[in-house]
C-alpha cells in the first residue's frame, strides 16, 4: 500500500478533513464521490499529490478510445506494401538469416492483401477499399503506422495496450485519466466502458480496471441495450417489495440518522462522503438514464452512425452513446469492437478475406459518423480520439489465407484535439513485418495522449509497492510529429 | 532521463554504504519504556509503554478507553468479522470479572470463524484466486485446497517459521504432511498467462518472455509478502534506491525455475501421501538417470531378482485359433495359413471382431496371458498393420475375454491385471485397451508398417471348464476406420514377470546372464525394471487429491510440461529478454547480512532443494525482515495503519516505522517469547490500552490538529467495515448465514461456457437465496478477471495485485450497491421475516409466507424487538425517538425497508 493513494479529499479520514476546513466541506466531499475535476479549487489539493493537476495546458479535455479486439491487420488496411503484393506465394525470407517466427502457427508463404488499397485525401494516404467511409476522413487523423508491442499473446498485449504493463494488475489508461483529471459530470462516472454486445474483450474487465488507483476510477461497464446500463441505479424487479416511496422516505430517515451520528463524532471524511453518496445515488437514478437514451437523436444523426443498417447499427449505437456521454462530462470513454475468442473479432487467424470484411463494415461508418458529428458539433476540438488494436499482423500466412499475431509493427491513429491531422508518422519495413522507422511503443503512444492531456506522463505516477508507478513504466516519449 | 538514473542509482548505493538502511539492520528491541508520569501505573503494557512514550515526546494525551459494547464490537469484527449478537452483548455486559475482556478475546480466537476471518488476510496478501486471469481466464478447479490450508492453519496457530516453511518449500522440508504440500498453492496463487505458457510454440521468445514474466510474480509474491521488499524493481537494472543488485533478482528467479503453476497430486492420508511422494520422486529420479537411484545396491538387487525370475520361466505362446470370427460392422475376416487373420471388403468408421472357441488350450493347464500380433500386410494401406487409409494406423479400444460357462445365464468378463507392448504410440499405450474407456486406446503411430505385439496378463490364471466356450473381443471406437488389418491371438501359462514385453532396447539384455552385461545394458534394464515398479505401486495406490500450487511434477497439459532439471535462468541485460547474459544460480537477496545470499545447492539436486533454502533462508531468527513484516501486518488489520504504513515496502521509498523500537520489540517478542504464534500476538496487542481506547480524541479538535494522521496514536482509529464483513454480517444478521466450512467455492454467478476458453459469467443471474449464496464470504469463488461487483463496490480485491491492506473507499457504486442490489434487499427482507416471526403473536392467523411487511397483517408492532435489532448493526439499543422512527416508517413501508435502512446506516459501516 502507498502512503494515500486516494485523491484529494478522500483520503483517511480526519486528516483531509482538518486540511479541508474552510474550503467547503460539502462540495469537497461531492468532488471525491465522482473524483470531479477539482482544478478551479487548487487550495484543497493533497500537496503529495499535487502531480495530478494538468501539468502544462490541455489541448484535449475527454478522451474516446475505439479499440478494435484482437489484433487489427495493419498491412490489410492501412500499411500499403507493394512488396506483398510482388512477392505472394513466396517463402517469407527476410534475408541475413532471420529467425522467423510466428506465435501460433508455422510462418506460411507471403500473403497479399485480398483487398484494393488506394490513396486519399490531400495527405494521400493509403486506406483499404473495405473502409470507404474512414477513407474520407483520412485528412483529420494521425496516423501512428510503427508500432511497437512486446508480446505476441492476447493477454499481456492488451494488458499492455490498455494499462502499460504485460501483467494484471495496473490501472487502465481510462483510470488514469479520471484519476488526474477527474470526472465533469455531476452524475455520471468519469471512465465509461463500451463492450460489443457480443461480449467482453481478452481479459475482460482486467483491461479496464483501477489497478492500486481508488475503485472510482475503474471504467464502468455500461451494457448498451441494458434495462438498467449503470449497475444497481435501482432496485431489481425480482424484490417488488420495494416501492418508490419506501425508497424516498426511507432515504430521509437513513440521512437524519447519518447526519445525527456525524454530528456526534470527531470529524470524519468518509461519513460525510456517504451522505452525499446517497444523495447522489439518488439524483442519478433520476438523470443518468437520459444520457443512454439515444431516442432523442435525430434520424439524419441515427443514419450518420449507420444504425439503420444491421451490420454496423451496434457499434453505431456505441458511438453515439459515446458522443452523448462526452457531452455530459465524461471523461474517458472506452469503445470495444469484437469479444475475446477466436470468431467475430479483429484476430484473423484463419481467412483475412473473410473474416476481416465484417468487422470493417460493422465500425467503418459509425466511426467516420462520430468523426463528422464531433466536427460538427465543435466536440472535435478538445476530444482527443483513438483508434487502436493490442497488435498487427504478420505479412505471411497461417495456413493458407489467415494472419498470425505480430507486436513487430501495427498500425493506430488519432484525430482531434491538439493532433495534427493528415500526418503519417513512422514506417514499417517492407513486409510490414516490423517496425523500421520512427517507431511508436505503447508508452510512446500512452506519453503522446497524455501530454495532449496536459499531463506529463512522467510526472503522473503514484507511490506503489517500492516504486513510482506510471502508465508509461520507466519509458515513453511524446511523439511530437503528431501534435498539432 | 538516463542521466537521472544514474545519478538516482549512484546516491542509492552511496546511501546504501554509507548508513544501513533500518530495515536490513538485525532486531534491535528498544527497552520498554518507563513511564515518567507517577499517575501511570508501575508495570504497563509492554505496547502501552512504547506508544505513551512517544505521545508525551509529541505533548498528546492517550483517549480514554472505549465502552465496552464498543469494545465488543472490535473484537468480534477484528478477529472473527462477525458483529457480536445482541445475546453476546448481554453475556459480555453482564460479566463483570476483571478478565472477561481477556476472556472473550480467548472465545473469539478459539472459534473457527477466527481461521476463516484472517485466511482472508493473507488471501489478499498473497493474490488468491481461482482463475488465471489474462484472455484465457479459464477456471483452476482445485484452487480452494489451499484457502482451506489457511483456514486451518490460522484456527491451528502454525508457528510463523513453519508457515513460511510450508509454503514456499512444504514438499520439501515437511514431506510426510500432506497440508505442506496444499501450502505451496500461495506460490501459485497469482495470475497466469496460459497463452504464452501452454499454448503459443514453444519455440518462440514470447514463450520464454512468458517464463521470466511467470516467475516475477511468484519471486515478487514471496518477497512482498515475507520480507516487505520489492525485488521486482531490480528486473531491469539494480534497484534504484534500495541495495538489490540485479543478480539477486535473478538468483531468485533462479529459485523458481523448476517449478510451474498446475494442478499437483496430494493425498489426505499421511501415509499414502509419504508413499505416492516418494515414489514420484523415485519416478522423477529413474527419468533424470539419477545414478543415487539407479546404482544404489537395492536396485542392483531388485533387477537381479526381477531379471532371474523372468529367465526362470520359459515362455511358449500357443496359437488360439478361434472357430468363429465375426466383424460387427460388416467388415470381412478372413483365416489365412499362418494362423492369422485378415480384415478387408467394406471399411467401416468402426468396428468390433468378436472371436470364439471352446475354452482351453492345447497343453496348456491354465491360461494366464493373451497375446496379440498385428502383422504387415500388402492388401493393407501403407502395409498396415492398422485400415487407416491415410498411415495404416490402429486404435484398439478395449480388449475383453469372456467365458461363457454352460448352462450359466450370463457370460463372465475375465479381468485384466497388466497390458505391455513391443511399441506404444505416445498417449495411446497398450494399458489404454484394458482402462474401460472407450475413448482411450492401443496405437502404433508412426510406425506403421511393421508388426506389433500386445500381451494382456490375467489377473488370476484362467482354467478351462469342459463345455464352455471363450470369446475374445476386440473393441475399435476410436473413428475414422483406425481397426486392425491382420493379427494372431496365442496364449501361454507364463507368469507376467515372464511375458512382460519389454522395450527393443532391452529386449534381447534381460535374457541373457546379468553377470555378462555391461553398464549400459545394466542401465536400461534398470531404468526399465525401476520405471515399471513404480508404475504399477503408484497404480496401486487410492486415487489422489489435486491442488493448484507450483509443481516439478505433474501431468503435461497440451505443451505445459513439467521440467526434470530447473530451467537455467540468464540474467537479462535490461531486463530483454533478447539480452541474456551470465547463468544465475538459485539465492536471494544479499542485503541480509547475517545470512549467505547464494544457496549451496548440489549439481542434480531437485528444484525443490532451492526453495527448501530460500524458505530456510525467510524464516530464520537472524532475517529481521521477516519478522518486522509479519507483527507490522497484524498491527496493521487490528489498527488500522501500520507502524511502517507500506507493509509490503520496508525499503527505502516506503515509510520509516513509526515507533522502530516497538516494532522492534515486537518483532524479537513474537519470533523469541510467542514462538512465532499468532495468537499470542493477537492477544498482547488487543489487551494493550492503546487498542481499547476509543476513537474519540482527548480534547478533539488540537490533538487531532496535531496528529491528523493518527500516527501516534492518541486515539483508536474509526475503520470501515470490508466487504466481507459487510457481506457475512447481513447474512448473520438476517439469519441466513450457513456456516459450513471448507471445500469448492461457491460460484455466485451463473456460469455457460464462453466462445473460447474463458467462461460466461453473469452475477446478475444468481439466486442469492440458493445454497450457494449463504456461506461466508471468504468460501466464494473468486473469478479473476470478472470480480464479483457487489463486492468490488466495498473494495474487495480481484486477485490481480498484492493487497497487504485494503481500500476502505467511499463511492457512488458502493452507495448504489448497498442500498439496491438484490443481494442486500433480500438480506433486508430475511431479516425483517425474523423479527416478526419473533413478534406475531402465538395465535397469529396469518398465511405462512406472507410477504413480510407488505401487508403488516397479524404484526403486533409493538413486540418488535427494536432494541435486539439495533445492537446487532449498531451495538447499542435504539434510543426511544429511533425508536419511534423505526416503528413509525416499518408501520408504513414494512419492516424490510426498515432493515435496508439499518443496513446502510453508517453506524453499522464503521466500527468506532
Amino acid at each position: 500500500m502507498t502512503p494515500d493513494p486516494r485523491p484529494p479529499g478522500m483520503g483517511s479520514s480526519r486528516r483531509d478533513f482538518v486540511r479541508q476546513l474552510g474550503a467547503g466541506f460539502g462540495a469537497v466531499a461531492l468532488g471525491q464521490l465522482l473524483a470531479r475535476d477539482q482544478r478551479d479549487q487548487p487550495g484543497r489539493l493533497d500537496p503529495k499529490l499535487l502531480g495530478r493537476r494538468p501539468h502544462h495546458p490541455p489541448r484535449a479535455r475527454r478522451v474516446i478510445q475505439l479499440f478494435m479486439n484482437g489484433g487489427a491487420s495493419q498491412m490489410d488496411l492501412f500499411d500499403h506494401k507493394p512488396e506483398l503484393f510482388r512477392r505472394a506465394g513466396q517463402p517469407f525470407d527476410p534475408g541475413a538469416g532471420v529467425r522467423v517466427e510466428a506465435p501460433t502457427s508455422e510462418p506460411g508463404k507471403v500473403l497479399k492483401p485480398p483487398f484494393p488499397m488506394r490513396q486519399h485525401g490531400q495527405s494521400g494516404r493509403w486506406v483499404s477499399d473495405l473502409l470507404p467511409h474512414l477513407a474520407g476522413c483520412v485528412d483529420d487523423l494521425a496516423f501512428l503506422m510503427a508500432m511497437r508491442s512486446r508480446t505476441n499473446v492476447h493477454g499481456p498485449a492488451s494488458y499492455l495496450m490498455n494499462t502499460g504493463s504485460l501483467l494484471p494488475g495496473f490501472p487502465a489508461f481510462g483510470a488514469w485519466v479520471s484519476y488526474a483529471l477527474g470526472s465533469e459530470a455531476d452524475n455520471l462516472p468519469g471512465f465509461v466502458v463500451l463492450p460489443d454486445t457480443k461480449g467482453l474483450p481478452y481479459n475482460q474487465r482486467g483491461n479496464f480496471s483501477a489497478g492500486f488507483l481508488p475503485v472510482a476510477h475503474q471504467g464502468t461497464l455500461v451494457q448498451a441495450g441494458a434495462a438498467s446500463p449503470i449497475p444497481f441505479l435501482s432496485p431489481p424487479a425480482s424484490v417488488p417489495s420495494v416501492t418508490t416511496a419506501a425508497s424516498r422516505e426511507g432515504l430521509e430517515l437513513l440521512q437524519r440518522w447519518n447526519q445525527r451520528h456525524l454530528e456526534a463524532q470527531d470529524p470524519d471524511s468518509r461519513l460525510e462522503a456517504r451522505i452525499q453518496a446517497y444523495e447522489l445515488a439518488a439524483r442519478m437514478q433520476l438523470s443518468a438514464p437520459e444520457a443512454f437514451d439515444l431516442a432523442a437523436e435525430t434520424p439524419a444523426t441515427r443514419r450518420l452512425y449507420g444504425l439503420e443498417r444491421a451490420s454496423s447499427e451496434d457499434f453505431g449505437r456505441r458511438c453515439l452513446m459515446a458522443r452523448r456521454l462526452i457531452e455530459r462530462g465524461v471523461r474517458f470513454v472506452q469503445v470495444w469492437s469484437g469479444a475475446g475468442g477466436p470468431t467475430g473479432n479483429w484476430d484473423n487467424h484463419g481467412n483475412i478475406a473473410k473474416e476481416l470484411p465484417p468487422m470493417c463494415l460493422a465500425t467503418d461508418q459509425p466511426i467516420a459518423g462520430l468523426l463528422h458529428d464531433l466536427k460538427a458539433r465543435g466536440l472535435l476540438e478538445d476530444t482527443l480520439v483513438l483508434w487502436n488494436t493490442e497488435f498487427g499482423r504478420m505479412p505471411f500466412a497461417q495456413s493458407s489465407e489467415g494472419r498470425d499475431h505480430n507486436g513487430g509493427t501495427f498500425v493506430g491513429w488519432m484525430a482531434g484535439a491538439g493532433v495534427r491531422p493528415g500526418v503519417a508518422h513512422g514506417e514499417s519495413d517492407e513486409w510490414s513485418w516490423k517496425a523500421a522507422r520512427d517507431v511508436t511503443t505503447t508508452y510512446d503512444f500512452h506519453a503522446t495522449a497524455l501530454h495532449l492531456l496536459g499531463l506529463d506522463h512522467e510526472r503522473l505516477n503514484l507511490l506503489h509497492q517500492g516504486a513510482n508507478r506510471r502508465l508509461t513504466d520507466v519509458h515513453g516519449e511524446v511523439i511530437r510529429a503528431v501534435l498539432a | 532521463m538516463r542521466l537521472l538514473t544514474i545519478l538516482l542509482t549512484w546516491t542509492g548505493l552511496a546511501l546504501a554504504a554509507s548508513e544501513p538502511h533500518w530495515a536490513y539492520a538485525p532486531l534491535r528491541p528498544g527497552p520498554v519504556p518507563v513511564a515518567a508520569p507517577a499517575s501511570e501505573p508501575a508495570n504497563p503494557h509492554p505496547v502501552d509503554a512504547f506508544i505513551r512514550s512517544a505521545l508525551t515526546a509529541q505533548g498528546l494525551e492517550p483517549a480514554p478507553e472505549a465502552d465496552r459494547s464498543t469494545l465488543l464490537r472490535r473484537l468480534h469484527w477484528d478477529l472473527v468479522g462477525l458483529p457480536p449478537s445482541p445475546e453476546d452483548h448481554r453475556r459480555f455486559l453482564a460479566d463483570a470479572g476483571p478478565l472477561a475482556y481477556e476472556r472473550e478475546i480467548d472465545r473469539l480466537l478459539a472459534s473457527p470463524r477466527y481461521g476463516e476471518r484472517w485466511a482472508r488476510h493473507w488471501m489478499d496478501a498473497v493474490h488468491f484466486a481461482e482463475t488465471h486471469g489474462h484472455d484465457q481466464d479459464r477456471i483452476r478447479e482445485q484452487a480452494w485446497p489451499y484457502r482451506d490450508y489457511l483456514v486451518a492453519a490460522f484456527n491451528s496457530d502454525r508457528p510463523y517459521a513453519r508457515f513460511i516453511e510450508e509454503q514456499v518449500a512444504g514438499d520439501v522440508l515437511h514431506a510426510g504432511r500432506p497440508e505442506a504440500t496444499v501450502a505451496l498453492g500461495m506460490i501459485a496463487a497469482g495470475p497466469w498467462d496460459e497463452s504464452s505458457l501452454r499454448d503459443i510454440r514453444e519455440d518462440t521468445l514470447d514463450r520464454q518472455l512468458g517464463r521470466y514474466v511467470d516467475r516475477d510474480d511468484m519471486i515478487g509474491t514471496v518477497m512482498s509478502v515475507f520480507n516487505s521488499t520489492t525485488v521486482q524493481c531490480a528486473r531491469c537494472h539494480d534497484h534504484k534506491f534500495d541495495p538489490i543488485p540485479q543478480a539477486d533478482y535473478y538468483a531468485l528467479q533462479a529459485v523458481f525455475s523448476g517449478v510451474e503453476r498446475a494442478h499437483r497430486v496430494f493425498d489426505q492420508d499421511p501415509s499414502v501421501h509419504a508413499r505416492r511422494q516418494r515414489w514420484m520422486r523415485e519416478r522423477r529420479q529413474a527419468e533424470r538417470g539419477d545414478p543415487r537411484l539407479l546404482e544404489a545396491p537395492a536396485t542392483r538387487a531388485e533387477v537381479t531378482r526381477w531379471v532371474r525370475e523372468r529367465q526362470s520361466h520359459p515362455v511358449r505362446w500357443i496359437p488360439w485359433d478361434p472357430q468363429t470370427f465375426l466383424s460387427a460392422a460388416g467388415a470381412g475376416l478372413a483365416r489365412l495359413p499362418d494362423g492369422s487373420l485378415r480384415a478387408g471388403g467394406l471399411l467401416p468408421e468402426r468396428d468390433t471382431y468378436t472371436l470364439t472357441r471352446p475354452a482351453g488350450v492345447q497343453s496348456l493347464r491354465a491360461v494366464r496371458a493373451v497375446q496379440l500380433e498385428v502383422l504387415p500386410d500388402e492388401s493393407l494401406p501403407h502395409l498396415g498393420p492398422g485400415r487407416n487409409p491415410q498411415n495404416g494406423n490402429l486404435h484398439l479400444s478395449e480388449i475383453e475375454l469372456w467365458v461363457f460357462r454352460a448352462g450359466a445365464p450370463e457370460a463372465q468378463r475375465v479381468r485384466w491385471a497388466r497390458a505391455s507392448a513391443s511399441f506404444d504410440q505416445d498417449g495411446w499405450t497398450a494399458a489404454h485397451a484394458i482402462d474401460g474407456q472407450e475413448k482411450t486406446a492401443w496405437g502404433i503411430h508412426p510406425q506403421e508398417g511393421q508388426a506389433h505385439r500386445a500381451v494382456f496378463e490375467l489377473a488370476e490364471p484362467l482354467e478351462a471348464k469342459p463345455g464352455d466356450q471363450w470369446s475374445l473381443v476386440l473393441r475399435q471406437a476410436h473413428g475414422g476406420s483406425h481397426l486392425i488389418g491382420r493379427f494372431r491371438v496365442s496364449m501361454t501359462d507364463a507368469p507376467g514377470s515372464a511375458t512382460r514385453v519389454v522395450p527393443p532396447d532391452i529386449a534381447g539384455v534381460v535374457d541373457r546372464d546379468p553377470a555378462g552385461w555391461t553398464d549400459d545394458e545394466r542401465r536400461r534394464v534398470t531404468w526399465f525394471v525401476v520405471r515399471e515398479r513404480l508404475r504399477e505401486q503408484l497404480a496401486a495406490l487410492p486415487a489422489p487429491s489435486r491442488v493448484y500450487a507450483a509443481a516439478s511434477d505433474f501431468e503435461p497439459d497440451a505443451s505445459l510440461k513439467p521440467s526434470l532439471e530447473p530451467r537455467v535462468v540468464h540474467r537479462l541485460n535490461r531486463g530483454e529478454i533478447t539480452q541474456p547474459r551470465e547463468v544465475v544460480g538459485p539465492g536471494t537477496l544479499s542485503l541480509v547480512e547475517a545470512l549467505p545470499a547464494r544457496f549451496d545447492v548440489p549439481p542434480g539436486a531437485e528444484e525443490g532443494a532451492r526453495r527448501a533454502a530460500l524458505a530456510r533462508w525467510l524464516a530464520h531468527p537472524d532475517n529481521p525482515l521477516t519478522w518486522r513484516s509479519i507483527v507490522n501486518r497484524v498491527w496493521l488489520h487490528h489498527f488500522g495503519r501500520g507502524l511502517v504504513n507500506t507493509p509490503n515496502d520496508f525499503g527505502r521509498m516506503g515509510e520509516r516505522p513509526s515507533h522502530p523500537g516497538l516494532l522492534d520489540w515486537l518483532a524479537v517478542w513474537f519470533r523469541d517469547e510467542a514462538g512465532g504464534s499468532m495468537k499470542a500476538l493477537h492477544r498482547l496487542l488487543l489487551t494493550s490500552a492503546t487498542y481499547r481506547q476509543c476513537s474519540q480524541a482527548r480534547g478533539s479538535g488540537a490533538a487531532l490538529a496535531a496528529d491528523p494522521d493518527n500516527r501516534w496514536l492518541g486515539r483508536m482509529n474509526r475503520l470501515r467495515l470490508d466487504a466481507e464483513c459487510v457481506r457475512d454480517g447481513m447474512l448473520r444478521i438476517s439469519g441466513r448465514l450457513d456456516l459450513r466450512m471448507g471445500g469448492p467455492g461457491d460460484r455466485n454467478f451463473d456460469l455457460k461456457p464462453g466462445i473460447h476458453v474463458t467462461p460466461k459469467v453473469d452475477y446478475g443471474l444468481f439466486d442469492s437465496d440458493g445454497p450457494e449464496g449463504r456461506r461466508r464470504s471468504v468460501y466464494r469463488f473468486l473469478f479473476r478477471t470478472l470480480p464479483d461487483p457487489w463486492m468490488e463496490a466495498l473494495d474487495c480485491p480481484a486477485g490481480d495485485q498484492l493487497v497487504p491492506a485494503r481500500d476502505n473507499s467511499v463511492t457512488l457504486q458502493q452507495a448504489l450497491a448497498l442500498w439496491n442490489h438484490e443481494f442486500s434487499l433480500r438480506q433486508a427482507g430475511h431479516w425483517a421475516r425474523a423479527l416478526e416471526s419473533e413478534a406475531r403473536p402465538a395465535f397469529s392467523t396469518s398465511p405462512p409466507g406472507a410477504s413480510p411487511g407488505s401487508s403488516g397483517a397479524g404484526i403486533d408492532w409493538d413486540r418488535i424487538d427494536w432494541a435486539g435489532a439495533t445492537l446487532w448493526v449498531w451495538g447499542r439499543p435504539a434510543s426511544e425517538p429511533e425508536r419511534r422512527e423505526l416503528d413509525q416508517h416499518a408501520r408504513r413501508h414494512g419492516l424490510a425497508s426498515a432493515c435496508r435502512l439499518l443496513f446502510n446506516s453508517n453506524e453499522f459501516l464503521f466500527v468506532p
